[in-house]
């Protein structure tokens, strides 16, 4: 099959929603399709094969934080070239509600079109799906999937209609393969931490709270603090003796995450609330780290309500305490944590979330209809129809 | 031109384009009614198919044979697309499957016999084909409703002669046991 994504984002930056691209691409060229991704690139240089820039994404504001974005009718046209030079049996669009390429691609394209809605939206950015134009860009979408529960139902609250659920994927051959960072967790134990230090949301501060009372019953326990933003706040409450058995890391690369997360012999995601999923919860199964995690729904169901990890109470450090001085003092039931959480895990391989996709795509097939330039279609197209005439093949 | 008739002027271009534009975009909804349709009927006859085949293999027992290959051909022969005939031969064969495919022993039995195990592959992947087909044509269908019941499309009689389209009605039911 050819298959053309739409990623509204920066390829280059960081993020949740170019990682869920990338991998996704790798695993339908891996299954045998044809895969041109679409997307912003600061640098042209260092992009995979199967990208297509459409030039140096603008920063943004947009929503009350930064996002870079491309947009303009210099970049209409590129999306139009790419649909009519693609040839594609699928169009399938990211975050199509973002002012970005996604929806510059709806309004360029007929065809079998899917969408992928990522995140739970608050009201300020429904102003932007109330709007008209966004409303008919998104009549085209032949098929809804929502990554989340959360994310279907915000979908289906301000949009209206229904989406298939599929989640995101874990790559877990490479997480599985990680080997942890030099030392670690060594002949002692060790408790890991992912996330923005800073941010009350991801519990940090729950998990400080626990900590004396483990190191009590453990002495020898360390702390690895990986992620964004100082700590610093949350860590000053800590005796000296206890502050010093803690390493903060700071901003790690994705290709270390892995062998962070093996480098503890306990896992904790302490957050108090606004996950959607949780996909770190699966890459440290992945990476044959047991889990402990607050007992918010999404993290329940990733952890398929107990069976692949250990919930406690949210924002109960001592109930944290005790499940994790449990865990410390028994071997037999990490072991056990260890081998359920693979098991999980592998449920949301990028190959087995990958196999799911393309029966949404399969589901709105029919042969001989492809997705083909659409140039009379909406307002812009509309307007600028002069404009966005396709030009000779091979320049873009 | 007095200011006056520059604003008649304008008014009326801009009914014509947006009644142009609803049309369009009822254009549009039709279309992928029509589209999602045909590919919803694909992944039936495609499972009628399997089924069919299903029915064939050898060391399937001739009871299991006749039932499969029986309902397997109403939904074969049907010319219908998607009509109330249609919905009843396709939920005489879904009731059939998971009649006969809903316990995991007797599925294990019969995955083992040559064939057989491909098929009930295949035939677990197009019901999730199907499952999702019918949701997303169900979903075109509302889209175009929201837009035909609107009044000004119905006073303009911006639908033309299209039939207004119908939810099709099916059970749409995935066999956990065939699950790997």
């Amino acid at each position: 099959m050819r298959i053309g994504i739409v990623c509204p984002y920066a390829w280059d930056i960081p993020g949740g929603v170019s990682a869920h691209v990338n991998d996704l691409a790798q695993a339908l060229i891996r299954m045998g399709h044809y895969v041109s991704v679409l997307a912003p690139a600061e640098f042209d240089d260092f992009l995979p094969e199967f990208v297509v820039s459409t030039g140096k994404p603008r920063a943004v504001k947009y929503n009350g934080s930064t996002a870079r974005l491309s947009f303009g009718p210099l970049v209409a046209r590129k999306v139009s070239k790419w649909i009519e030079e693609g040839d594609f049996d699928v169009l399938h669009v990211h975050e199509p509600l973002s002012p970005s390429l996604s929806v510059l691609a709806c309004w360029a394209a007929n065809g079998p079109i899917v969408a992928t809605w990522h995140s739970a939206m608050d009201r300020s950015r429904m102003i932007l799906t109330l709007s008209k134009l966004a409303q008919t860009a998104m009549e085209k979408v032949s098929a809804r999937i929502a990554v989340s529960e959360a994310a279907r139902a915000t979908l289906i609250k301000h949009v209206g209609g229904d989406a298939v659920v599929i989640p995101n994927g874990v790559d877990v051959s490479s997480f599985a393969k990680a080997t942890p960072m030099f030392g670690w967790p060594g002949p002692n134990m060790s408790i890991v931490f992912l996330g923005r230090g800073d941010e009350p949301r991801k519990g940090l501060e729950i998990l400080v709270n626990a900590y004396s009372q483990i190191r009590a019953n453990f002495p020898q326990v360390r702390l690895l603090i990986a992620g964004p933003g100082e700590p610093d706040d949350a860590l000053k409450k800590l005796s000296k003796a206890d502050r010093a058995s803690v390493t903060v890391l700071g901003m790690i690369a994705p290709v270390d995450k892995a062998s962070v997360l093996a480098s503890g012999t306990i896992y904790v995601a302490p957050n108090i609330g606004g996950e959607s999923f949780g996909i770190v919860l699966l890459e440290a199964m992945a990476s044959g780290t047991p889990v402990v995690a607050s007992n918010l729904e999404a993290f329940d169901r990733v952890l398929d309500f107990g069976r692949a990890g250990v919930t406690f109470e949210n924002e109960n450090s001592v109930d944290l305490a005790r499940v994790i001085c449990d865990l410390l003092g028994d071997e037999a039931k990490r072991a056990a944590l260890v081998q359920q959480g693979k098991i999980r895990a592998n449920e949301f391989d990028w190959n087995v979330v990958a196999r799911e996709i393309v029966n949404v795509y399969e589901s709105i097939r029919v042969p001989g209809v492809k997705v083909e330039p659409d140039f009379t279609g909406q307002l812009i197209g509309r307007l600028g129809r002069g404009r966005i005439t396709p030009e000779p093949r091979g320049e873009l | 031109m007095s200011s006056q008739s520059i604003f008649i002027l304008g008014f009326v271009a801009f009914c014509i384009w947006y009644l142009s534009h609803q049309a369009g975009r009822l254009d549009r909804l039709h279309h992928r009614i029509d589209v999602a349709e045909l590919a919803l009927h694909g992944q039936l006859l495609r499972r009628g198919g399997i089924v069919a085949e299903l029915a064939a293999v050898p060391g399937i027992d001739p009871a299991l044979s006749v039932i499969w290959g029986q309902a397997a051909h109403e939904v074969l022969i049907l010319p219908e697309v998607a009509s109330p005939a249609r919905t009843e031969v396709e939920d005489e064969l879904t009731g059939i499957l998971a009649m006969t495919l809903g316990d995991q022993d007797e599925v294990n039995e019969i995955r083992s016999i040559a064939h057989a195990g491909a098929l009930l592959e295949e035939l677990a992947q197009v019901s999730t084909r199907i499952q999702m087909s019918h949701q997303f044509h169900t979903d075109a269908v509302r889209d175009c409703l929201e837009i035909r019941e609107q009044f000004l499309v119905r006073f303009a009689h911006l639908a033309g002669f299209a039939k207004p389209p119908a939810r099709f009605a099916l059970e749409d039911q995935i066999l956990g046991t065939l699950a790997n």
